[in-house]
């Protein structure tokens, strides 16, 4: 008989520690998830988190806005969904949930502490400061316009462009804005801005400074992962993050059209 | 190949990937880990397009070689692989083209269109090198990643 088919409802009040076991697995891959991590590293933290607290078997189904997992204790079960937020990128909050998974395994911590540490870690992890963030992005997209071509008087503009892109961006989300409508209002303003500077500062490569402007929103984590799931037996997400890749890059081109479109009138 | 070139490649490679680590959220003890990763990437992806390899080809292999360099460190950076191997390549991610696709397709629908047919070819030539050139991407980073994988503590 298969080993989930046999496992009695926690209900049935034999097991009473798997409900927050469930709960505490389940928030650390969804902590994984929206930090940016593959399906495959999902499925290993809560297998990981799992194992450690006691259980003896683990199932999780990874979906593109939730997780549901199947616990099991001896004959007892129980199967859990918790729902995934907005899939963001944070290396820092990444490392430590794998630490904290190692020491989970090692038997160090008991769920209720467990808990504790993923709800420290959700809200205390530091994150660079906005304009650390806005100087990085502005110089990446300086040297990817040079990549692509852009002359060298185009890079001063492209690096203030896309700078305040990522200000403006970073806004916009702690305001809860749309990431689709958002893509479209930061790449409408980085292309013009960089656009209008790069003119200005009289570079003959106007096009591929508002283009270099805007690369601050290419989906690079989201659009290899999509891939990494799909190659790792998980269809069904990466084909989700495949689609969501695609319709961010096209908000983002006619946030560009619409830049040009405006400087070309301008002219 | 011109060094100057190459070396010009490689420094930009590394100061994207950095800028991208930061945007990342990567400690600044882990950032020349980042630089050095869009370094290799972009090294290896000029002198491959400089021994006339085409964009998708060149891409791969810069894929494959940063993918597999990441796996034989990762016991020495305290970053997950995925964060490191995928900033390393973003500077190879054809954004422009992606953009210069769906402008291309925007351009279709416009009335002043003047010839459509060179229009939509160009669109969809642009719109299959990103296509051909992430999945290389991808494709290049997961083989190391599938071979290679050992479970140690992260």
């Amino acid at each position: 008989m298969d080993a989930i088919e046999s496992l009695i409802p926690e209900d049935s009040g034999s097991t009473p520690a798997l409900e927050p076991l469930a709960m505490v697995a389940l928030d650390a891959g969804r902590l994984l998830m929206e930090a940016g991590a593959s399906a495959n590293s999902i499925d290993e933290i809560v297998a990981k988190v799992a194992r450690g607290l006691g259980a003896d078997r683990v199932d999780l189904r990874i979906g593109y806005a939730s997780l549901a997992v199947t616990i099991g204790i001896g004959h007892s079960g129980i199967t859990r969904m918790r729902e995934v937020g907005h899939l963001g990128v944070n290396q820092r909050l990444d490392q430590e949930l794998w630490h904290l998974a190692d020491k989970v395994a090692r038997g160090e911590l008991t769920t209720a502490q467990t808990r504790a540490e993923l709800t420290r870690l959700a809200t205390k992890t530091p994150r660079h400061s906005a304009w650390v963030m806005a100087v990085a992005v502005g110089l990446a997209c300086a040297a990817f316009g040079r990549l692509l071509g852009a002359d060298w008087s185009s890079t001063g503009p492209v690096f203030l462009a896309a700078g305040i892109g990522q200000l403006v961006r970073r806004e916009l989300l702690t305001r809860h804005v749309n990431v689709f409508i958002c893509a479209s209002i930061v790449s409408f303003l980085s292309s013009l801005l960089g656009g209008l500077g790069a003119n200005w500062a009289g570079s003959t490569t106007i096009t591929t400074a508002m283009i270099a402007s805007i690369l601050l929103l290419v989906p690079g984590v989201p659009s290899v992962n999509a891939q990494n799931d799909i190659l790792e037996g998980h269809p069904t997400l990466g084909s989700a993050r495949a689609v969501t890749v695609a319709v961010i890059l096209i908000f983002a081109a006619a946030g560009l059209w619409l830049g040009q479109v405006l400087l070309a009138n301008w002219h | 190949m011109n060094p100057y070139f190459l070396l010009h490649q490689t420094l930009c490679g590394a100061i994207a990937a950095a800028g991208f680590g930061v945007l990342f959220n990567i400690g600044f003890r882990s950032l020349p880990w980042c630089a050095a990763s869009g370094a290799v990437a972009l090294a290896v992806r000029t002198y491959c397009l400089g021994l006339g390899w085409n964009l998708e080809a060149a891409s791969f292999a810069a894929a494959l070689t940063v993918g597999a360099a990441v796996q034989v460190l990762r016991a020495r950076t305290d970053i997950s692989q995925n964060a490191l191997d995928v900033v390393g390549c973003i500077p190879m991610v054809p954004g422009s083209f992606a953009a210069k696709a769906i402008l291309g397709m925007f351009a279709l629908t416009s009335a002043s269109t003047m010839d459509a047919s060179e229009t939509l070819i160009t669109a969809v030539q642009y719109a299959l090198r990103v296509t051909f050139t992430i999945g290389a991407i991808g494709t290049g980073l997961a083989i190391p990643t599938l071979l290679l994988r050992v479970r140690v503590n992260r």
